[in-house]
């Protein structure tokens, strides 16, 4: 259909077993790192809380579960518009595209201002990220998620922007990963006590 | 990734809303297991209800949003494996606090 697609797609012609995925092959090495070591970060998070599991216990009680929750259900909508915005651009609908693609971007600052509220509630609280190490943990892994959604947001304006098909599906991928990391974030920092 | 497969506009569109739609509804499903049975005896079968629907949730995204469906079955094996090795390594961390808890 368009041709910037099919010349990207001999572009990729040698990457090997990346060119088998969607979007730009080099998207997929920045996802398969950064699932890495998130998970590292998840894994230890999990075999501190086994080594000191009342300080875990405390600093997770002080958590409000419906903010992380909140914010898991306006991610995933997000992530529901960028692919609704690819889509879009696809099939050639420029201003569809780019009217998913600023709900995408305008629900990801509102996930940034609940934090941002968390943020000061928990400090407000006397909980800082020298308290102890559940809450050391929990601004480390948070906060580094959070620069992902800030980074995120400026990948969505660069592609939105310049918005050839390939790099809309690139710029989504991005996002799409900010959002996986935070469906395993949620239920480890939050939920599971 | 050309986009020119079988699939029309509205089956695409289908399937989107249909996979945010279950993203929606495993979040509230995991909340209500925390939320209903955390601190109960049951807290150990909410905490794998809630690693549960975040391994499915996560391939809901790799899947539909990411589009790792039209990827050859090895993507999508390594993936699940890098999810369960994760998610089950944590359960195994939680499961593994409970015992050690118990006097």
């Amino acid at each position: 259909m368009s041709t910037p697609t099919d010349i990207s797609a001999e572009a990729r012609a040698d990457w090997g077993a990346l060119s088998q995925l969607p979007g730009n092959p080099i998207m997929w090495v920045l996802i398969i790192s950064e699932l890495l070591v998130f998970g590292a970060f998840f894994l230890a998070f999990g075999v501190a809380r086994l080594v000191d599991p009342e300080v875990f216990r405390a600093g997770q009680a002080v958590l409000d579960v419906r903010l992380g929750g909140l914010n898991t259900l306006i991610l995933v909508t997000s992530g529901w518009m960028a692919a609704k915005a690819v889509q879009a651009r696809v099939g050639g609908r420029q201003g569809p595209s780019r009217r998913w693609l600023a709900g995408a971007m305008a629900l990801g600052v509102g996930f940034l201002v609940v934090k941002g509220f968390e943020y000061a509630d928990k400090l407000a609280h006397g909980h800082t990220l020298e308290s102890d190490t559940f809450f050391t943990l929990f601004y480390l892994m948070t906060g580094f998620h959070a620069l992902h959604v800030v980074m995120g947001l400026a990948v969505l304006a660069i592609v939105g922007w310049r918005n050839s098909v390939e790099n809309m599906e690139t710029g989504a991928a991005f996002w799409h990963m900010v959002d996986l990391i935070w469906l395993i974030l949620f239920p480890i920092v939050y939920l599971v006590r | 990734m050309s986009h020119m497969s079988n699939e029309d506009n509205a089956a695409w569109s289908r399937r989107l809303t249909r996979a945010w739609l279950l993203l929606v509804g495993l979040t509230l499903v995991s909340l209500a297991a925390v939320l209903g049975f955390g601190a109960s005896e049951a807290g150990m079968a909410a905490a794998a209800v809630a690693l549960a629907a975040a391994f499915y949730k996560a391939r809901l995204v790799l899947d539909h949003f990411l589009d790792l469906r039209r990827a050859e079955g090895g993507w999508r094996a390594f993936f699940a494996a890098m999810l369960a090795v994760i998610l089950g390594g944590l359960m195994a961390t939680y499961v593994a606090a409970a015992y050690l808890s118990v006097p």
